[in-house]
């Protein structure tokens, strides 16, 4: 199946039919994106931050409570984002900002899962106050510039389009 | 009014940041609007979550890091949203919901200072006391405020009338 087959599959689908003909589905599909986002790098950055020292007033597990919010917004961002892409296949798949958008979030997954693989046992028995390890503060600095990265290229998707 | 928006519309820097093609232009500055939002809500959110999870307040407890960061995003936020506003004042000044925005948005930051004032400072005695009530009660009105304030700001860009004020009656 190739790429032009693809994207004739997902237009030819209901959901690009419920993106792209109701008025108020890509609106409101955009602002509960952008509120899935907010959750996910209030959350997530916020630990990230406190790994590196800059809260260390609260212990990393207090912190650490909210990322199932963080991850509740990820979802939300995901299920909002396959929309647009079932909605207009090609503005995504042959734009280079959704190409860095895709590698960045790939990266974020690999380093979530170096995070918990190696050092959130412990990160998360730290109380507060407690410097975290380097190699924990080395993770959160990947994690805040993959956020943000993953921001930009969102951002410029639209200046992008093919 | 009409007359103001135009003149705001035809000046110099305004026609810079709309007209100028490059990548660091306009796109850089939707961009850093982005990058402020999450500063500023993310972080605010995360402080309000931390309260509605009836956190125990231990000794030090400090959130100035997140308050600067906090302080930063809305700096960010206030210059590319003028920015923003510069660029196309007829599309934001006549669309009501901006005003709902921005009436949202200086809500949510104002609690987001109450919430800090009611945190702080922390001594043995608020320790023993826990995060106080009224703080969690703020804590949900900044998630309403702030979720509310993203959505109309989306929705900026669906429900404008007029994009400049030649457009206007």
């Amino acid at each position: 199946m190739t790429l032009p087959d693809i994207i004739r599959w997902l237009t030819s689908t209901p959901i690009n039919t419920l993106v792209m003909d109701y008025r108020w589905t890509w609106p409101i599909s955009e602002s509960l994106h952008f509120c899935g986002l907010t959750l996910m790098v209030g959350t997530v950055g916020t630990f990230d931050l406190r790994l590196l020292g800059l809260v260390k007033g609260l212990s990393p597990a207090a912190l650490h409570r909210s990322i199932r919010f963080g991850l509740a917004g990820f979802a939300i961002s995901v299920i909002t984002g396959s929309l647009f892409i079932f909605g207009q296949p090609d503005q995504y798949f042959y734009n280079d900002a959704f190409k860095v958008k895709v590698v960045c979030l790939t990266l974020l997954g690999i380093n979530v899962c170096a995070f918990y693989g190696l050092e959130a046992r412990r990160v998360l028995a730290l109380a507060a106050g407690e410097d975290a390890p380097l190699r924990a503060k080395a993770i959160a600095a990947i994690s805040l510039t993959l956020l943000v990265a993953i921001m930009c290229a969102g951002r410029m998707l639209t200046f992008f389009r093919p | 009014m009409r007359e103001v928006l135009e003149w705001l519309e035809r000046n110099d820097l305004s026609v810079f940041i709309r007209e100028w093609s490059s990548i660091f232009g306009f796109p850089t500055i939707l961009f850093l609007h982005t990058l402020g939002l999450a500063m500023v809500a993310g972080t605010s959110i995360a402080i309000d979550l931390w309260i509605l999870q009836r956190s125990r307040l231990t000794l030090p407890i400090s959130i100035d890091g997140l308050n600067k960061t906090m302080w930063a995003g809305f700096a960010i936020n206030t210059l590319s949203g003028i920015a923003l506003l510069l660029a196309y004042p007829a599309k934001a000044l006549t669309n009501g919901v901006f005003y709902l925005k921005m009436g949202l948005v200086v809500l949510a930051v104002y609690i987001a200072a109450r919430i800090h004032r009611d945190l702080l400072p922390t001594d043995g005695a608020r320790v023993a006391a826990g995060v106080p009530p009224q703080a969690r009660k703020w804590a949900y009105a900044s998630l309403f405020c702030w979720m509310a304030a993203i959505v109309t700001g989306r929705l900026l860009a669906y429900t404008y009338n007029v994009l400049f004020a030649y457009q206007l009656p």
